[in-house]
């Protein structure tokens, strides 16, 4: 890999942009979801009452880091090609290494909130067998989020119109996603159960990380074997789409 | 291919100069070229059926009118922009220069960017570290080299560009008007240098429109009119060409 020193080197750029300048650098990462986890715990938790868990703002915690890092690594990716554009009509490498450090860069502020997380959730809550399968989760969770970044970022140098449309898709979506509950907080149907857990692809990368980090159980098997297959036809699938596309990127952006 | 040498074979692209492009997803996904135009200006042909051979250790001035195509055929030899048809290929190992510090990390410091900018080139972090000193010293920064880019002068900037650039190693040079930077001694600087790395053995193809620059670099011309060639030979037929094309003809 002649090019894994420029990957690397481009999130160096990419980390040093982000946390320059801000005197809280990574702890803004967790001060984010600590609010939206206020609020949403104030809303589903004692006023609404939509579900009982136990820990419950631990457990809104878990599925909301999973989620602000599917959502902001999406988000910073799409326009990332475009930021670059002087870049990629100067100067030939391999394009996917600009989706790629984004991407990166986001997942190692996820893994640091998710770890700080995850020990108190262990601390308060104890800790299962399970959490062996956690680096496998992760490295699905990521291929995935890769996959789907790489095809946003691609198609957002074509059409500008990407970037909105993921915006407001990302916001219905969020409320579909079990964050706040559990497919069975909120219905009883069998079919609307099992769309709730299987039609949304996010939902059991949520479901199994939390089993794992905050249920100490073991995720189902069909939620495992989802994930990772999941994981790896976002994966194939972007980079295809992105190597079919990429050819004419020193022309649009 | 050998090192060094270069082939542009009845190459040809075009570019579609609307604002709307109008694509549609189906479009781009299932590739329809020749579109058919609705409206709006045609695509511009930046490059007409070009054929060049160069070879190994040849020194090549491609000069022309704004708009000729001289950029896009570095463009193209760079493998940057793809070809509508034809083919443009480069042996062995190439170094694009089409514009000074692109890409730099303005939070970074001047270390930091030629790590950056040398792997943008393909350099491994062993390569670059070998040459660290040499480009520190060729680009003349002192003790800038450790603050953040972002405070560097233009000058300042360019030659640090340019620094890293002249010491990757490389078989063939695209270098497109970015000799036109920094301060009268840092020019000439930069050309010895280039002349250096000519005498080593690599191949330069230069697009300016300094005359005296490509007659000084230069022992072959091509004058491209349109996207096309319009000549091709020796540097002073060649630049007598193109000053009877332009109308800037000197005694």
């Amino acid at each position: 890999m002649r090019y894994r020193f420029l990957f690397e080197q481009m999130v160096r750029r990419e980390l040093r942009r982000k946390y320059q300048g801000s005197a809280l650098g990574v702890a803004w990462y967790v001060v984010n979801p600590l609010v939206l986890m206020g609020a949403y715990y104030l809303m589903f938790g004692v006023v609404f009452k939509v579900a009982e868990h136990d820990d419950y703002p631990l457990f809104l915690m878990v599925g909301l880091v999973v989620w602000i890092f599917f959502s902001q690594a999406l988000m910073s990716a799409a326009p990332a090609l475009l930021d670059q554009g002087s870049l990629i009509r100067k100067a030939r490498f391999p394009r996917e290494t600009i989706p790629a450090a984004v991407v990166t860069v986001q997942a190692v502020t996820f893994v640091s909130v998710l770890a700080i997380v995850a020990v108190v959730t262990f601390a308060l809550r104890g800790v299962g067998w399970s959490v062996v399968l956690l680096p496998l989760l992760l490295c699905a969770l990521f291929a995935f989020v890769l996959g789907l970044s790489l095809l946003v970022s691609v198609l957002h140098a074509y059409f500008r119109d990407v970037a909105p449309i993921l915006a407001a898709v990302l916001l219905p979506w969020f409320f579909l996603s079990p964050i706040f509950f559990t497919p069975d907080d909120i219905t009883h149907r069998e079919g609307a159960r099992a769309a709730l857990e299987w039609v949304n692809p996010v939902a059991p990368f949520i479901t199994a990380v939390r089993d794992v980090v905050w249920g100490g159980v073991w995720p189902s098997g069909a939620t495992v074997l989802y994930v990772v297959v999941a994981g790896a036809l976002a994966l194939a699938g972007g980079a295809a789409l992105f190597r079919r596309m990429q050819a004419e990127l020193a022309v649009v952006v | 291919m050998r090192p060094g040498e270069i082939v542009l074979d009845h190459a040809s692209r075009a570019f579609d100069i609307r604002g709307d492009r109008g694509r549609t997803l189906k479009e781009l996904l299932i590739p329809t070229r020749p579109r058919a135009h609705a409206g709006g200006p045609p695509p511009v042909q930046a490059l007409r059926d070009v054929t060049l051979r160069i070879e190994p250790g040849e020194t090549v001035g491609v000069v022309g009118r704004n708009g000729a195509g001289k950029s896009s055929t570095l463009r193209a030899l760079a493998g940057i922009v793809p070809l509508d048809s034809g083919r443009a290929e480069c042996g062995g190992r190439v170094v694009t220069l089409l514009e000074l510090g692109a890409g730099f990390g303005r939070d970074f410091d001047g270390r930091e960017n030629i790590l950056l900018n040398g792997a943008l080139h393909g350099m491994t972090r062993a390569e670059i570290e070998d040459r660290m000193d040499a480009i520190v010293g060729f680009s003349e920064l002192g003790e800038f080299i450790g603050v953040p880019v972002k405070t560097y002068s233009s000058g300042m900037f360019v030659r640090l560009g340019f620094a890293i650039a002249a010491h990757i190693p490389a078989d063939v040079m695209l270098i497109d008007e970015v000799l036109a930077v920094g301060d009268e001694a840092f020019q000439r600087k930069c050309e010895q240098r280039i002349a250096e790395r000519v005498h080593e053995g690599a191949t330069l193809v230069l697009v300016s429109h300094d005359a005296a620059l490509v007659e000084r670099t230069c022992e072959r011309v091509v004058v491209l009119d349109g996207g096309a060639v319009a000549f091709d030979g020796p540097a002073a037929d060649g630049m007598a060409h193109y000053h009877e094309m332009m109308g800037t003809v000197t005694a």
